[in-house]
């Protein structure tokens, strides 16, 4: 027959109501240690994610595929190919004269030509390769729909004048899908925003700037809601686009920033267009880059026909290698990558997201095992509170022991005191954290995370620091004999 | 059949090599409705009968029946439970939680001894024994906002809130001044009058033994006198002389 439980703890909470301030000052120890552990674990798996964050902004999780394939290793020419550039002799006069072509069709295969033909410069599966257009949106559409694939922009890009009254700039224009923003991971938008899905699928003549081109055609001003006159035609400026990341800056004359951006479907359209230069695809995982390669490129010969001998017409690339080697990573990340691993060139996209995620893991395991020491601080508090109000209390205890208190009915009360203070001062501790945490990345610009884990946990290990440091006490309290304490005075 | 019965009592307690000889074979008998005073000077061992009435002690040797139960040999938590249910204890130093209202130190035995009762009814139960001693005002004062004699008095209605076969009361009056003292007293006397209860009270003082209805002396941890008290102390009486007094000073 044990002590009804909800009696005990009345007695519990009234003795704590009698000790306010101890009760406070002892709660406060296990509010710091419990607000130490959740700040620091927000900002150990906050880093965490910044890093997995910034390796997909360096574009880790991201392919490319490109129209036309460079890389193709090239058939044997044919018999009678001609290697470009070579002088001919065809006069048999052993004087060595340049060639001058005079205008005659390549396509009447009876004609005999004086210099090489295209099937004689190139080789008949060679020709057309190399910038050749050969990607179109429904090839981004299917792509769209393998498992893995996270987001999907055709792309087309070329060079333009681009025209606010009497300032002209001459900059690179990228046709894409709305979607590029999320691709983008370091983009930020100065003004407005990028154009919407609905202003892509009605070919609206919508145009958002880079930094470089806004400043370039109007200055500091906010073009938002202007017009600028691309190809004749007048293009609502909707927004500006800078970069948000410490590894990119925006330049004059890069692909990004000193550019501007119209949706796909306009250009095409305006164009009288039909394929794509390229495909960006990012994945959800970057471990999953090179399987979702694969299949990106058997997807696509089979969708362009190719049979199994002929090489491919476009390129997969992903952006792994490319950035590790352009130094787009932060110059330590990199060090501590190209160090820990034998030979860069070897590096998988899984071994660099593997060694990121370790060297972060152990930050934060080397930021929780400081907490924690904290948080056993705040244990040993309370134990030396409770200790110290069992000597305290050792005439409270008699007079409860003498009206007939039972010895464990004495030890439970005093460990749901204990139990009490840790908890609530947990609960504290996880609310003082969290905003802790919050005004961290407020106003430093820290990134932290604060998981359901952590909190449960931060909870979880105050409850238990509340019954392991009070046992001992409350036991101690428990073998109080009824009678000494009467006599303690 | 007698509430506290006795036999062959003995205490003794080791301090260093010497052994100290606290009560020696003591052998008593209370019957219900008693007054007991058990006077002596101190050392003389009645303390220590009193921890062992109490249950708050165990005896070396010898038998301690309590309404008919031997409860000499129990174990901790059954007499814990004696303790809650059959004895109330009134002591020299009040023995009130600090920092904590009346009517929570009065609610104390009920909060123990698994008894299963409501918020509600226990502080009903604990208003109705502050009011039978006229402190229901003061039910919400700390302890010590309380006079002596009212804490005292916080104190005695603790110890009836479970009706316990027995009160037990240690130099009650030891620290408080002569007319409070009469009041506490007055209290047990219309206890003992009124509803029945046995009181067995411990002084040095044998003015206060004499409101008792029956006197025992110790001696160096013998029973050296048990009589009725012939000339007892009507602590009403008194009280009445008292507030006379007082008008009689006011007059002149």
């Amino acid at each position: 027959m044990g002590p009804p439980l909800p009696t005990t703890w009345l007695i519990a909470l009234r003795s704590l109501r009698r000790n306010k301030l101890q009760t406070i000052l002892t709660m406060l120890g296990m509010t710091i240690g419990v607000a130490t552990v959740l700040t620091m674990m927000a900002l150990g798996s906050g880093a965490q994610k910044a890093i997995q964050d910034q390796v997909k902004a360096a574009g880790m999780n991201m392919l490319v595929v490109t129209a036309g394939n460079y890389q193709a290793r090239r058939e044997k020419p044919p018999d009678d190919a001609i290697e470009m550039g070579a002088l001919r002799t065809p006069d048999m006069t052993g004087r060595p004269h340049l060639q001058l072509a005079a205008f005659h069709p390549e396509d009447d295969p009876f004609a005999i030509h004086d210099h090489p033909v295209a099937r004689q410069r190139l080789g008949d599966s060679e020709a057309g390769l190399g910038a050749a257009a050969t990607l179109t949106i429904p090839d981004a559409d299917a792509i769209r729909k393998i498992s893995g694939v996270q987001y999907v922009c055709g792309g087309v890009h070329m060079n333009v004048h681009v025209v606010n009254g009497d300032t002209r700039w001459f900059t690179r224009i990228h046709g894409d899908d709305s979607s590029l923003p999320n691709i983008r991971r370091s983009w930020v938008f100065q003004h407005g925003e990028f154009f919407s899905e609905r202003e892509e699928r009605k070919n609206e003549q919508v145009i958002v700037l880079g930094t470089i081109a806004a400043a370039k055609l109007f200055g500091a001003a906010n073009p938002v809601g202007k017009t600028v006159t691309v190809w004749k035609q007048p293009f609502k400026v909707v927004g500006v686009v800078t970069s948000s990341s410490w590894m990119v800056n925006p330049a004059e004359g890069d692909d990004q920033f000193d550019a501007v951006y119209i949706p796909v479907t306009t250009l095409q359209h305006l164009l009288n267009l039909s394929k794509l230069n390229d495909i960006t695809i990012t994945t959800q995982s970057t471990g999953d880059v090179t399987r979702v390669a694969n299949i990106v490129t058997n997807l696509l010969r089979q969708r362009h026909h190719i049979g199994a001998d002929n090489p491919d017409d476009f390129t997969v690339a992903s952006q792994a290698a490319k950035a590790l080697a352009s130094g787009g990573l932060r110059p330590d990340v990199a060090v501590a990558v190209t160090g820990n691993v034998d030979g860069m060139e070897k590096v998988t996209l899984d071994q660099l997201g593997k060694t990121l995620d370790k060297s972060s893991r152990t930050m934060s395991a080397l930021l929780a095992s400081i907490a924690t020491v904290s948080l056993i601080v705040g244990g040993i508090g309370i134990m030396n509170i409770m200790l110290l109000s069992v000597t305290e209390r050792t005439r409270e205890i008699g007079i409860r022991r003498a009206v007939g208190a039972r010895a464990h009915e004495v030890l439970l009360q005093f460990i749901l005191e204990s139990v009490t203070l840790s908890v609530s001062g947990g609960l504290f501790g996880i609310l003082v954290g969290v905003i802790v945490a919050i005004a961290i990345s407020k106003s430093v610009q820290w990134s932290t995370s604060i998981s359901t884990m952590a909190v449960l946990l931060s909870f979880g290990v105050s409850a238990a620091i509340g019954i392991f440091f009070g046992y001992y006490p409350a036991r101690a309290a428990s073998r109080v004999a009824p009678l000494t304490s009467l006599r303690f005075e | 059949m007698s509430v506290i019965s006795v036999r062959d009592l003995t205490k003794t307690y080791k301090v260093g090599e010497h052994s100290i000889h606290a009560l020696r074979s003591i052998s008593l008998e209370v019957d219900p409705g008693e007054f007991v005073a058990v006077i002596g000077p101190s050392g003389s061992g009645k303390s220590t009968l009193m921890h062992i009435l109490g249950c708050l002690d165990q005896p070396t040797s010898g038998q301690y029946f309590l309404d008919g139960k031997d409860v000499s040999h129990l174990s901790d938590d059954q007499i814990s439970l004696v303790r809650n249910k059959q004895i109330g204890f009134v002591f020299q130093g009040f023995n009130l939680l600090t920092r904590t209202s009346a009517l929570e130190n009065v609610e104390l035995p009920l909060l123990y001894g698994a008894s299963n009762i409501s918020a509600s009814e226990r502080k009903n139960r604990a208003m109705a024994a502050l009011t039978a001693v006229g402190l229901e005002s003061r039910a919400d004062h700390h302890s010590n906002q309380l006079s002596g004699g009212q804490q005292q008095r916080v104190a005695i209605a603790r110890a009836l809130l479970n009706s316990p076969s027995i009160l037990l009361a240690d130099e009650p009056t030891g620290n408080l001044d002569s007319k409070t003292s009469v009041e506490v007293m007055e209290i047990f006397q219309s206890l003992q009058r009124e509803r029945g209860i046995t009181i067995v009270l411990i002084t040095h003082e044998m003015d206060v033994a004499k409101y008792g209805s029956r006197i025992i002396s110790f001696k160096d941890g013998n029973i050296v006198s048990d009589t009725a008290n012939e000339s007892r102390r009507h602590a009403s009486g008194e009280l009445e002389d008292l507030a006379g007094e007082d008008e009689t000073e006011r007059v002149a």
